[in-house]
């Protein structure tokens, strides 16, 4: 019998990996200290979050974790009545937009630039990026108010779409640059050859394939933006250019005592604030961890 | 040969102007910043008054005041103590313990495992601000969430803010920072297949030698970058810190950061806390770049 | 050494709907090699897991040497396990992947090195010993876990599939150096697969399982003579046996195209009808038989398969390698009566 032969090539196709096992079910001593830990460390992640729901929704809401006392909407009416809240929260979208926009089209441009260039020192300058987003941006808290005070960029939003822009560019020329790298260069190169510029190809070509890079770098800028209060607060000073942040930095700074904080209404701004990235969080975890993995800050 | 050398110089050239638009926001806002900090530091240059409009030069005598100055050691001590309590105690411990325990549980199939994880991950995607002013309602001393959980089982409640503010601060920049860390881990730790785990049951290690044997080395290498990296980010903490205890009470939490934002802003002496923001970006450049030779010896 | 027991093991996971092991019995003396093949999903697997203790069965019981093992640790049973994927430690050398598990009962280290080093040479990878997995080839990391179950002394050998990542040729010769092997060091041996040949070259009985239920088990003789059901004739050999409705006349049975196959006086079925299993070698081409159109030739170069048709129904028959008749051409077939298997139509259940 030709076992050999004929029985390998008829025998089907070789499985290369195992089918995935059904995992084990666990004892009931494990299952019970297990789930002991998940409560325990969900209580510690997830409880100043359950107080921040209740506070807002409480009218007399203090730091106490509880059911809303009195539970009401006053809190966000009052907020957009009395503190004029609309007017900060469009500050804030404005601001976090256009830094979105200014940072997509630089990255792109940049992230494909470095990707494609030829150069012997090209390692160096990918080096150099690298090395600027390790640079804590509270080090440099003082000097660009300096700078800007010179420069005449307080209390402008150019000043500061500019100078968050440049913040979140040096992670996010690293991820593009990442992105245009695995684009294969064919395709550009197909199509200069038919005739097309540099240009033209990069936006025709190359960019509708590295959409989803494009979608994480705007998403991070936005929220970058969103949450930036560092520079917020060494630039503006004017109420009507104040952003959301800013909003909360004064109300904490003018706190004297524990018991002046007006919980309730600060927690309705928290909540509306944290909508965006709660949005943005359920959407697409994955995305956004891989994003803030590399451009940690501290701040 | 001519022809082809100017070719490919020429293509480089597209390519380097394309970088131009980030290189200028980079240079501006951070090469600038530096050098501006570096300059304004060899100055009295004040926020009002006489040193406003006339910067006097003084060469090295902010730098001599400085490391002079018993405030400044303090600063140093409460950076070192903060950065050695949150990222390395804090942080790295309690990220690399939630790795552990999270990989083990996914691998046993317990489902919960996804709600904890992100519990995690939400304390550290929300913006610091927020952070800051859910942590002020959680060591609130009559009513917040952690005199509660202490009362609760029997102890006395603790003044957080006013009596253990090193303490609550590193606490609450744990509570912050910890998912940077099990991120890290667990991406390592989901590397190695459940075979190994069971090839080594069947050799006759149990649990504990597992540990050690398998999971260990494959932790070990990656241990000491994320240590640098957890203090690079933790070494800049400013707004948490800022809105707990403005590095109060009696400067037991001033650290660098804060430190230079007051004397800047709440000192006026722009010009010495320039000298304290270049201190602090020299310290960065240091652990940047035994970051990226150690990075690079990995590759 | 020692015999391994099944008796009347069920198991069922939470997230499948049937069970994957349902009612396995099974006696395998000791010193016997036995495969047990069939289909993914059948059971084999998960039966061999629950014999290395990284399952444990819902019913019954599984004995080493006449003692119970069920509830007993990995460890404690004395078994070694070489997996699909080898699952040898990355950060370990082939030497320390192979004295791994003496170093965990504490050898000391000059037995530990005198074990290795003896086993290494049994197999050919002495020289292999320094280096890591990653920089051995597929069959060299096969060798070392082959290794390193070997330098254990276990009182049984199991094997899930270890041939199944090799290149046909290596998997061939492998297969060949294992049974020698396992003859030589005497040791009971469970191996798992799916591949049919290697079942038939490898085993001295094969238990063949079907969606967590044992069809058969046998010597490849037997299993390939004598298969207990349709499952069993279809799933040795290759090309399957040939399997044909067919009813009564007589003392013949009549298949597709009319053809009339004489019967070996055996009862048929009790509603008259039946399955007739023909092997492709229990056909001959003859001019005088049963008319039938050939489709395709298949040469292999010792033999000729030759793909026909009668009736509706496709046959394949096994010739002489210069048989080489025209596609569309007719030819005669001829069934041997010795080679006819007759199955249960309803059940598949083989009539004797």
């Amino acid at each position: 019998m030709t076992a050999t032969t004929i029985g390998d090539q008829l025998a089907g196709p070789a499985v290369s990996a195992p089918p995935p096992r059904p995992k084990a079910r666990a004892g009931p001593v494990e299952w019970i200290i297990v789930h002991i830990a998940f409560v325990a460390i969900s209580a510690f992640f997830l409880v100043p979050f359950l107080w921040l729901l209740s506070a807002a929704f409480d009218g007399k809401a203090s730091a106490y974790l509880q059911l809303p006392v009195e539970p009401t909407i006053m809190n966000f009416v009052r907020i957009f009545t009395e503190h004029d809240f609309a007017h900060v929260l469009a500050n804030s979208v404005f601001v976090a937009v256009a830094t979105m926009i200014l940072v997509v089209f630089s990255v792109s441009l940049a992230g494909y630039s470095l990707s494609r260039l030829d150069l012997r020192r090209k390692d160096w300058i990918t080096y150099a990026v690298l090395l600027l987003q390790t640079m804590p941006i509270s080090a440099t808290m003082v000097p660009i108010y300096g700078l800007a005070r010179q420069l005449g960029l307080r209390n402008s939003y150019l000043g500061l779409i500019l100078i968050h822009a440049a913040i979140e560019l040096p992670f996010l020329i690293w991820l593009m640059k990442g992105f245009f790298d695995s684009i294969p260069r064919h395709l550009e190169e197909a199509a200069w050859l038919d005739g097309r510029s540099k240009l033209r190809a990069l936006y025709e070509i190359v960019l509708p394939l590295a959409r989803p890079g494009l979608g994480i770098a705007a998403g991070l800028a936005f929220l970058s933006a969103w949450a930036e209060v560092l520079m917020v607060v060494i630039l503006i000073d004017q109420d009507n250019l104040k952003t959301v942040p800013l909003a909360f930095y004064e109300a904490m700074r003018t706190q004297g005592g524990y018991t002046e904080v007006q919980f309730g209404v600060i927690a309705a701004m928290a909540v509306i604030y944290l909508l965006p990235v709660m949005v943005v969080f359920f959407a697409a975890r994955r995305l956004m961890v891989r994003g803030l993995m590399s451009s940690t800050r501290g701040l | 040969m001519a022809v082809v050398r100017r070719g490919r110089l020429a293509r480089n050239r597209l390519y380097l102007a394309g970088l131009s638009p980030a290189a200028f926001l980079l240079a501006l806002f951070f090469v600038g910043p530096a050098l501006w900090a570096l300059g304004s530091s060899f100055t009295n240059r004040a926020l009002v008054g006489i040193d406003a409009a006339n910067p006097r030069f003084v060469g090295l005598d902010n730098y001599v005041r400085l490391f002079g100055d018993p405030d400044f050691g303090r600063v140093i001590l409460n950076s070192v103590i903060f950065v050695i309590g949150s990222a390395i105690i804090g942080q790295f411990v309690l990220g690399l313990g939630l790795a552990l325990l999270l990989d083990y549980a996914q691998r046993r199939g317990f489902l919960a495992s996804n709600f904890v994880y992100a519990a995690v991950l939400l304390a550290w995607v929300n913006p610091t601000i927020i952070a800051g002013f859910l942590w002020v309602a959680m060591f609130d001393f009559y009513n917040g969430s952690l005199n509660t959980g202490l009362h609760v089982l029997g102890v006395q409640p603790i003044n957080w803010l006013g009596q253990g503010p090193m303490l609550a601060v590193i606490i609450a920049n744990t509570w912050r920072g910890a998912a940077f860390t099990m991120l890290i881990f667990l991406g390592a730790l989901r590397t190695i297949p459940t075979d190994i785990y069971e090839a080594a049951r069947v050799d006759g290690a149990n649990a504990y030698r597992r540990f050690w044997d398998h999971t260990l080395p494959i932790l070990r290498p990656i241990a000491a970058l994320t240590l640098l990296s957890i203090t690079m980010a933790t070494f800049g903490t400013f707004i948490l810190i800022q809105t707990l205890t403005n590095g109060g009470p009696a400067f037991q939490t001033e650290v660098i950061a804060l430190y230079a934002f007051h004397e800047a802003f709440q000192n006026h002496a722009v010009g010495y806390g320039s000298t304290i923001s270049v201190v602090m970006l020299a310290l960065n450049l240091g652990f940047a770049i035994v970051f990226l030779r150690w990075s690079r010896a990995r590759a | 050494m020692a015999d391994v027991e099944f008796d009347e093991v069920w198991k069922q996971f939470a997230s499948q709907t049937a069970a994957a092991v349902q009612g396995l019995s099974l006696a395998i003396p000791d010193r016997e090699l036995l495969v047990l093949l069939g289909p993914s999903g059948c059971g084999k697997t998960t039966a061999l897991r629950m014999l290395a203790g990284l399952e444990e069965p819902d019913r019954g019981d599984i004995r080493i040497g006449g003692k119970s093992v069920v509830g007993l640790e990995p460890k404690d049973r004395d078994v070694a396990l070489v997996f699909q994927s080898y699952a040898l430690y990355p950060h370990l050398s082939a030497q320390d992947n192979i004295g791994y598990p003496l170093k965990v009962r504490n050898l000391s280290r000059q037995d530990q090195q005198d074990k290795v080093k003896r086993v290494a040479e049994l197999l050919g990878i002495g020289h292999l010993l320094p280096r890591r997995p990653a920089q051995l080839s597929g069959g060299e990391q096969q060798r070392v876990a082959l290794a390193r179950a070997i330098v254990r002394e276990p009182r049984v050998f199991l094997m899930d599939e270890p041939l199944s990542n090799l290149d046909a040729k290596l998997r061939v010769h492998t297969r060949t150096e294992l049974k020698t092997l396992q003859r030589d060091l005497g040791t009971t041996m469970v191996f798992v697969t799916h591949d049919q040949a290697e079942a038939m070259s490898l085993a001295n009985r094969i238990a063949v399982l079907n969606a967590g239920e044992l069809q058969q088990i046998g010597t490849p003789d037997e299993v390939y003579d004598r298969p207990a059901n349709v499952f069993v004739a279809e799933f040795i050999g290759s090309p399957p046996m040939n399997l044909l409705d067919a009813s009564r006349d007589g003392d013949a049975l009549v298949v597709a195209g009319g053809w009339r196959i004489p019967a070996p006086g055996a009862a048929t079925a009790r509603n008259g009808t039946v399955r007739v299993g023909l092997r492709p070698e229990g056909i001959t081409i003859d001019p005088d038989g049963q008319a039938a159109e050939v489709v395709a030739v298949e040469p292999f170069g010792s033999e000729v398969i030759i793909d026909v048709r009668v009736g509706d129904q496709h046959l394949k028959i096994r010739a002489a390698p210069d048989v080489r008749p025209e596609p569309g051409s007719n030819v005669g077939l001829r069934a041997d009566p010795g080679a006819v298997r007759l199955f249960d139509r309803s059940t598949g259940v083989a009539v004797r």
